[in-house]
């Protein structure tokens, strides 16, 4: 094989490892999207104080919790998975969490742990790896402003949902009473 | 210029062969300058056109659907393909081309995998992105023949090693760093034995020493300390390597590797000139043990034992009094740092150093008649009175004595140069 063919392999070669990262994303992602378990997480208020916010709006949430037997055999930034149950009125709550990864058909959740306690209290906290809800650039700011007014007005519940599949999760909307911030950042904007 | 030659030919100053020499040179030169402008302009281009189609398919246009969307965020990638592929069949030979589609290229790869992060809401973990990014980046530096791929790489791994070992929580060690650099040297040595003078290598020469320096910290676990003396003989390393042969045909800016070797060691020296750090050190229990097998410790032994084996070698020719006054200050620095453990006099000793430093330097300035190396070492002297300045322990009387004094040196020293000059002349 002469060199300048040598070099045009090679270069093909690279040139499909550079499309398989992006294209194994979308597949993962279309595949929870399609035949995961959708979960409604409540979301919580976030720091107003973070300066890194571009055109995605922050979510922090509720029922980040789980108690264990004791602290000390947890380290904080541990990859950790996360079982989930849902409370009588639907919302996602922790059921438990384990350092293994389970083997049998249950539903879990690949998540790293942002805190441990250390004060007895044996409490760890969890960060859900679906943070971020991207919107279009000149929607990002008015849904960032109504999503933190939903959050201080107690008559209304915010919440994510999340489609969720052996570990893997995928952020598919955030909702304030059942309706899409998208939708209401659009009706805002036409009035 | 051409009538130029007509006159000097008529004239029978100089033949007609030689006019067409030199007429033939200058073309020549000529048409080397107009395409380093085209490689230029080319690599700028590239990068605008990439970065502003990216900022576009970013604004996440909600109207389009994620199948458009996702189209999009892949249009760029296999466009910069595309481009590096018409590159390697029709354009090989030109530098323009390889240059510019490549860094097309570079930017394609990040920005599709960013983007799909967009569509999917993945937030992602910022330097395992940069690390899959500058691998599959790397092979292109080799497979493009692409030097601009190359600095781009460095930037990138640079970046990857601090966000992991600097600024993420929790700290984590970025020992991969190492290998990813280690990959980027063979483009580096071809670059240099091909072209020596060529910017590409200059800026190789500022890069790579400046993202070692960035990156030997993130080697820093408990005894931090011990990192000093890592630092002190990395910068002796990189003084002695711009010292050695091969860059003995740089001028001083190109020669990375001497700058910052030298400014290294001396802003190191003049920050332990104070006592805060060998307070801190003799108070510190060193546990045998735990400093032997520190990551702290295997840095310091290895770039010592490197930058040591070098001093050597350089020496082998040379006498001892040729030496250059920066070059031991890491052997130096290791016999204070080991007094320092248990005795107060190593703080003597550092700014004993820089004085000394300054000193020397000046002598090799006026020696060598050079205005710079003589400032540059009334400047090493003034900087350490400056930081002196700023111990409360001395009496203004004795401060201001010393300003003045070295004030005065200024003076006399420029002056004195300069009349040395005229009367040469």
């Amino acid at each position: 094989m002469s060199s300048k063919k040598l070099l045009l392999s090679v270069f093909i070669l690279v040139a499909l490892a550079q499309l398989y990262v992006p294209a194994k994303m979308i597949f993962d992602k279309e595949d929870t999207l399609e035949t995961g378990i959708d979960y409604k997480f409540i979301t919580a208020p976030i720091d107003p104080t973070d300066p890194f916010r571009g055109k995605y709006i922050i979510l922090g949430y509720k029922d980040n919790v789980s108690v264990i037997d004791n602290e000390k055999d947890w380290v904080s930034g541990e990859i950790v998975y996360v079982f989930l149950k849902n409370d009588q009125n639907g919302f996602a709550k922790i059921k438990s969490v384990s350092k293994e990864k389970p083997t049998d058909n249950q539903d879990f959740l690949k998540a790293k742990l942002s805190a441990v306690s250390n004060d007895g209290t044996n409490k760890l906290t969890i960060y859900f790896p679906f943070d971020r809800y991207y919107m279009e650039e000149s929607k990002a700011s008015d849904a960032e402003e109504i999503y933190a007014k939903s959050l201080q007005d107690t008559t209304q519940l915010t919440y994510a949902l999340v489609s969720i599949k052996n570990g893997d999760a995928v952020l598919k909307d955030v909702l304030i009473d059942g309706v899409s911030i998208k939708e209401i950042v659009k009706a805002n904007q036409k009035k | 210029m051409l009538k130029d030659l007509q006159e000097l030919v008529k004239a029978e100053v100089i033949s007609q062969n030689t006019a067409d020499k030199i007429s033939d040179f200058y073309h020549k030169k000529g048409e080397d300058s107009t395409n380093r402008l085209f490689i230029i302009f080319g690599i700028l281009g590239a990068i605008l056109v990439g970065l502003g189609i990216i900022m576009i398919i970013a604004h996440n246009w909600d109207e389009l659907s994620k199948t458009t969307k996702t189209f999009f965020a892949l249009l760029p990638l296999v466009g910069g393909q595309l481009l590096c592929l018409f590159t390697l069949i029709k354009k090989q030979d030109s530098v323009a081309w390889r240059e510019s589609s490549a860094a097309f290229l570079f930017f394609s790869v990040g920005a599709s995998i960013s983007l799909v992060s967009q569509i999917y809401n993945i937030p992602g973990d910022l330097s395992s992105y940069l690390l899959t990014w500058m691998l599959l980046c790397l092979p292109l530096i080799y497979v493009m023949n692409s030097s601009i791929t190359s600095l781009l790489y460095i930037v990138g791994i640079t970046f990857y090693a601090s966000e992991t070992g600097y600024w993420s929580q929790p700290q984590s060690e970025a020992y991969f760093y190492w290998l990813l650099l280690l990959a980027v040297l063979p483009h580096y040595y071809l670059l240099f034995k091909k072209k020596p003078e060529s910017n590409f290598v200059v800026f190789h020469h500022w890069l790579v020493p400046l993202s070692i320096i960035i990156s030997l910290g993130t080697v820093a676990d408990k005894t931090g300390s011990l990192m000093y003396i890592a630092y002190f003989s990395l910068f002796g390393l990189l003084y002695l390597v711009g010292n050695s042969v091969i860059f003995a045909q740089q001028k001083t800016r190109n020669n990375g590797y001497k700058i910052l070797g030298t400014l290294g060691s001396i802003i190191l020296l003049l920050t332990l000139s104070f006592d805060w750090f060998w307070d801190a050190l003799r108070k510190r229990d060193f546990q045998f043990n735990e400093v032997i097998t520190s990551p702290e410790f295997f840095a310091a032994v290895v770039l010592s034992l490197l930058a040591g084996g070098l001093l050597l070698f350089q020496l082998k020719n040379k006498s001892i009094r040729d030496m250059k006054p920066v070059a031991p200050v890491f052997i130096l620095f290791i016999l204070a740092f080991i007094i320092g453990l248990s005795s107060s006099i190593a703080v003597v000793l550092i700014n004993f150093f820089v004085f000394a430093i300054g000193i020397l330097t000046i002598k090799d300035g006026a020696k060598k008649d050079h205005l710079g190396i003589l400032n540059f070492g009334l400047l090493i002297i003034t900087a350490l009175v400056i930081c002196r300045f700023f111990d409360a322990d001395l009496s203004f009387v004795f401060k201001g004595i010393l300003f003045v004094s070295v004030g005065v040196g200024f003076f006399a020293a420029n002056s004195w140069m300069l009349k040395k000059r005229k009367t040469n002349e």
